[in-house]
């Protein structure tokens, strides 16, 4: 059973002893509004304790009109029984109460006027309006006309009549600690010790708690920190790098010919700076031109400097991994990062202008494609995706190529990036003699699908609510194709 | 992106199979399924494959792919005694040629738009929008050889595909909707293309359109092709691709000769490459009989040249094998991505996060610890929000993006605090109190770095608030520091303050000023402090 509160404990030891009475009574009795007790027995009535009765009761007074009446009686009654044979109305008009009870009558068909006399009509009396006014009767029809004529008024009271249950005598038998309760303990009753004989109130744990919300980290970035944490547990370094780039490590050092579409303005941020090129980019050059000591055809025609040295933002962050290997040309290499890239496209709900990709390389003796598969398939299912498949994809500076794909229910497979094993005409020109898997994965439709999002831009643009009402520990739920 | 349209139909009569067989080992040769149609499917090529862009050319591959043909398609040239003369003037405009005679063609209204298809995704994939390689194909029997492709004047005059007058061509670049499209090929020259026969019938103003006059119809039964530009190798690719698939359908292909070369040259070429090299690469033990029996499937000629060799015949139609490992791709597709026995790399190494994460995740437990709810917004943004809504001055040193797509977006961020204040307008609808921080990259000049920066906001949000909490912030971080007064028009004047290290501000707090919250059109009180993460004692320097 719930607890009672100190109020309710009173309410029942007054009625224990009065059975059945009313609040007013009861209030005297508890020193309290009889509101309050009325409060407190419905509290104790919905824990079965004791019966409230709300019973209304009508009432009428008079108004000082009525009060008059009291005495003259009605007006029609005083005109009625100043008729005489032979009145005439001149007679009746010298009255204070001609106006009304004249009226009256005539409404009522009490008297009629022959000539100039006026005569009773016989069997007729104003005895029912009379015991009306003596002795109101709630819903009676002279009753009524009495309020309605501003003589009487109605008036309604309510009355709460509260009586003990058996339940609730039962419970004042077992005896009821009707001591002073506690609210909050203070440092003085903790050190004097008057804790021990404290009546704490004790508080009722079905009523839902104030909702508190905690200050925490993006459900987004949770979702990065995952993904973070599975490299890191995997033993790869983490990179971290510029977001504007020369095109040079953007696209020429990724094999991507000059005139490649994907460098054009229309899909690239461009930024009128420029930068140096690195050491070295000559080997490049001979690259494009002609593949320079590999068995590479390269692009043809002329590598032009000066657009390597356009600067742009970004596209992806294999342009970190390419100069992470510039600077670490001996194996084993272990790399990663998850950060924003930029490309110029129209914002739809699936399309932002920046959004996460999560890049990593291996570079070792003896690592193969078949390597690079596996960690793919590893990584999606640590993620929770447990089904994934390898079609063959391509990218200008990866051979072989993979775009990893993984069963989503309801979507089916979804693609989630791309991978490959560098070219070598990547790797060559800085002295990386070790295949190297490469992939580029998106992070942001992981998080979609994990998240459960419609819009991308509800990561970038949160609704308060949305980050407030998220877990912090939302675990991966493997997701296996039926 | 280069979406073909494949007719179950022809595809069926092609391949030799039934359309579900087809449609099931498509994706796993390279390409995506885009819609599938009662009559055809709409499948994405990848850009390195243009002899996949015709339904002749998906066929050839999936025959060998389904194992119904292997091996290299062998097309015959035979001589046309047709001749084609290059005007030595177009050197610097558009100097390279290719052409071919095709004749015994049957063409009806699907195959003719099939033709069309496959010239529109060489352009884009091998053409670069037209400007690096241009497609024309006419009708043979309206023209009288040889041919003559010329430097001509603007001021010359022919009727373009789908008028009745003539234009000259300069008319064209305005008129023509194709010249509208690719006037910017070839304005800036004195002299433009042009492709005329013996009789000075125009045929083709290349890049931009071709004559009425040799226009491609159900009744055309011989073709000459002309493809035209700027890069010799990427023109005979186009003009092998366009034949091969030709040949395919079952025309037959004929040389031209161009400045006394024979063209086209449809013969493979060849590469000798490592077993042990593509083994390696792939992960997959191959004998060299197996991988020559898995290239021939990918329709090379293969033959193991003793036990570690194998020598290859790359058809002409093959743009993307430049390198011995865009064979061994081959060799692991007809392998089967899917029959990979897949395991992890075996490298052994210890991982670590990187230092900026590092002090990203203290930053993130010490806000969150003060009761901050940690936002991610864009670091794309426009200098109204960045400076002029804050009461700050414009900075040259902030980046523009030199074609913005949209006005909101035009700077890369220097500052992150206006971006809060953004979120926070984002979100004034909801319950208060609200306090929102967030961290990451900005930019100064051209170097990225990282900040942080909180807002609180609610009825009673002061100095106080922002002051205690970037203290508590700075404290944690253990970074000391002294507060001055600051000029930061931001803030309310008397309730602001530099947060100085070494002399030199790092950051700021205070109260938001009132005329700061109406831009953003926020109406409580904002608590809010900004920190430059450099100052973190031993911040990474890069």
């Amino acid at each position: 059973m719930a607890e009672l509160t100190l109020n309710e404990k009173r309410l029942l030891a007054a009625l224990s002893k009065e059975k059945k009475t009313d609040s007013v009574h009861l209030a005297a009795i508890l020193n309290a509004t009889p509101e309050a007790v009325v409060q407190w027995a419905h509290l104790t009535d919905d824990k079965g304790l004791v019966n409230v009765e709300r019973i209304v009761e009508k009432s009428f007074e008079y108004t000082e009109e009525g009060k008059a009446y009291l005495h003259t009686g009605l007006p029609e009654t005083q005109i009625l029984n100043s008729i005489k044979p032979g009145t005439t109305l001149a007679d009746l008009q010298g009255y204070p109460a001609f106006k009304i009870g004249f009226g009256q009558l005539r409404k009522k068909g009490l008297i009629r006027v022959e000539g100039s006399s006026v005569v009773k009509n016989e069997g007729n009396s104003t005895q029912a309006e009379e015991s009306a006014l003596r002795n109101p009767v709630s819903g009676d029809l002279n009753t009524k006309e009495l309020i309605k004529r501003g003589i009487l008024v109605e008036s309604e009271s309510i009355r709460y009549v509260i009586s003990i249950t058996h339940e609730g005598t039962a419970l004042v038998n077992q005896g009821l600690d009707i001591r002073e309760e506690i609210g909050n303990l203070t440092r003085d009753q903790i050190l004097s010790g008057t804790w021990k004989t404290a009546n704490l109130r004790k508080y009722d744990v079905k009523k839902l708690p104030k909702t508190v919300y905690p200050g925490k980290s993006h459900p987004y970035q949770r979702l990065i920190d995952e993904m973070r944490q599975i490299l890191l547990e995997m033993g790869f370094t983490e990179m971290h790098g510029e977001i504007v780039q020369s095109a040079f490590w953007n696209f020429d050092a990724l094999f991507q010919p000059q005139d490649h579409p994907a460098r054009e303005m229309q899909d690239t941020f461009y930024l009128k700076e420029e930068a140096s090129l690195p050491k070295g980019w000559e080997c490049l050059r001979d690259m494009h031109e002609h593949g320079g000591n590999t068995s590479s055809t390269g692009w043809g025609g002329k590598w032009n400097p000066q657009k390597a040295q356009q600067c742009v933002l970004r596209t992806h962050t294999t342009s970190l991994s390419i100069q992470y290997l510039a600077t670490h040309p001996e194996p084993p290499v272990k790399a990663f990062c998850i950060g924003r890239v930029y490309r110029r496209e129209a914002i739809d709900p699936t399309h932002t202008l920046e959004f996460e990709q999560l890049e990593g390389i291996v570079m070792d003796k003896g690592v193969t494609f078949r390597h690079l598969l596996g960690f793919l398939k590893e990584f999606y299912q640590r993620m929770g995706f447990s089904d994934v498949r390898f079609r063959p994809g391509f990218f200008p500076y990866t051979e072989p190529s993979v775009e990893p794909e993984i069963w989503v229910d309801g979507l089916g497979w979804v693609e989630m990036g791309g991978a490959g094993v560098f070219r070598q005409e990547v790797t060559d020109p800085w002295g990386v003699k070790c295949p190297v898997l490469a992939w580029g994965l998106g992070v942001s439709r992981v998080a979609m699908l994990r998240l459960g999002l419609k819009d991308l831009r509800q990561l970038y643009q949160s609704d308060l609510e949305w980050i407030r009402n998220s877990p912090v520990h939302a675990p991966a739920q493997t997701r296996r194709k039926v | 992106m280069a979406i073909i349209s494949l007719s179950y139909k022809y595809l069926e009569r092609l391949i030799g199979t039934d359309r579900d067989t087809i449609l099931k080992r498509l994706p796993m040769i390279g390409s995506e399924v885009e819609r599938l149609e009662e009559d055809h499917a709409d499948v994405e090529f990848f850009p390195n494959r243009p002899d996949l862009f015709s339904v002749e050319g998906v066929a050839r591959a999936m025959r060998g792919f389904l194992d119904i043909e292997a091996g290299l398609p062998v097309y015959s040239v035979k001589p046309s005694g047709i001749s084609f003369t290059v005007d030595p003037n177009l050197k610097n405009i558009r100097p390279f040629l290719a052409s071919a005679v095709i004749r015994n063609v049957s063409f009806d209204d699907e195959s003719i738009l099939s033709v069309m298809a496959l010239q529109e995704a060489l352009h884009w994939a091998v053409g670069r929008g037209r400007s690096k390689v241009a497609i024309g194909i006419h009708d043979l029997d309206t023209i009288t050889a040889p041919f003559h492709y010329k430097a001509a004047l603007r001021s010359r005059k022919f009727v373009p595909l789908d008028f009745t007058k003539e234009l000259t061509l300069d008319e064209i670049l305005i008129e023509h909707p194709k010249g509208r499209d690719y006037a910017k090929i070839v304005k800036d020259f004195a002299f433009f293309p042009l492709i005329t026969d013996n009789e000075d019938n125009v045929c083709s103003f290349p890049p931009i359109i071709n004559g009425e006059r040799t226009r491609v119809t159900t009744g055309t039964k011989n073709i000459l092709l002309d493809v035209t530009g700027t890069d010799q190798r990427a023109v005979n690719v186009a003009a092998n691709i366009i034949c091969t698939a030709m040949a395919e359908a079952g025309a037959t292909i004929e040389s031209v000769e161009i400045n006394g070369d024979v063209i086209p040259n449809l013969n493979p070429s060849e590469r000798t490459v490592s077993v042990r090299e593509c083994t390696d690469l792939v992960g997959v033990d191959l004998s060299a009989p197996q991988m020559a029996g898995l290239l021939e499937k990918m329709r090379f000629g293969a033959q193991p040249v003793g036990t570690d060799e194998v020598r290859v015949q790359v058809p002409c139609y093959r743009a993307d094998i430049m390198h011995d490992w865009d064979l061994f791709e081959d060799v692991a597709i007809a392998y089967g991505y899917e029959n990979f026995s897949v395991e992890v790399p075996p490298t052994f190494s210890i991982g670590t996060e990187n230092p900026v994460n590092t002090i990203a995740a203290q930053v993130r437990m010490i806000l969150a610890g003060l009761g901050y709810l940690e936002m991610m917004p864009f670091t794309l943004t426009n200098e109204k929000v960045l400076c002029d809504y804050l009461n700050r001055p414009r900075c040259s040193s902030t980046l523009h993006l030199m074609h913005p797509i949209s006005e909101e977006y035009t700077v890369v961020r220097t500052e992150i605090l206006p971006l809060l204040l953004e979120m926070l307008q984002v979100n004034r609808h909801r319950e208060l109190p609200q306090r929102l921080f967030a961290t990451g990259d900005v930019l100064s000049d051209l170097k990225t770095n990282q900040r942080l920066a909180a807002v609180s906001t609610h009825t009673v949000a002061d100095f106080s608030e922002a002051y205690a909490n970037a203290d508590a912030v700075l404290r944690e971080l253990g970074i000391t520091y002294v507060a001055e007064v600051s000029d930061d028009e931001a803030f309310i004047e008397g309730r602001r303050a530099d947060i100085v290290v070494d002399g030199k501000k790092v950051g700021v707090c205070g109260e938001i000023h009132p005329a700061v919250l109406i831009a953003f059109e926020l109406e409580q009180p904002v608590a809010a402090f900004e920190l430059d993460l450099r100052a973190v004692p031993g911040y990474p320097s890069r």
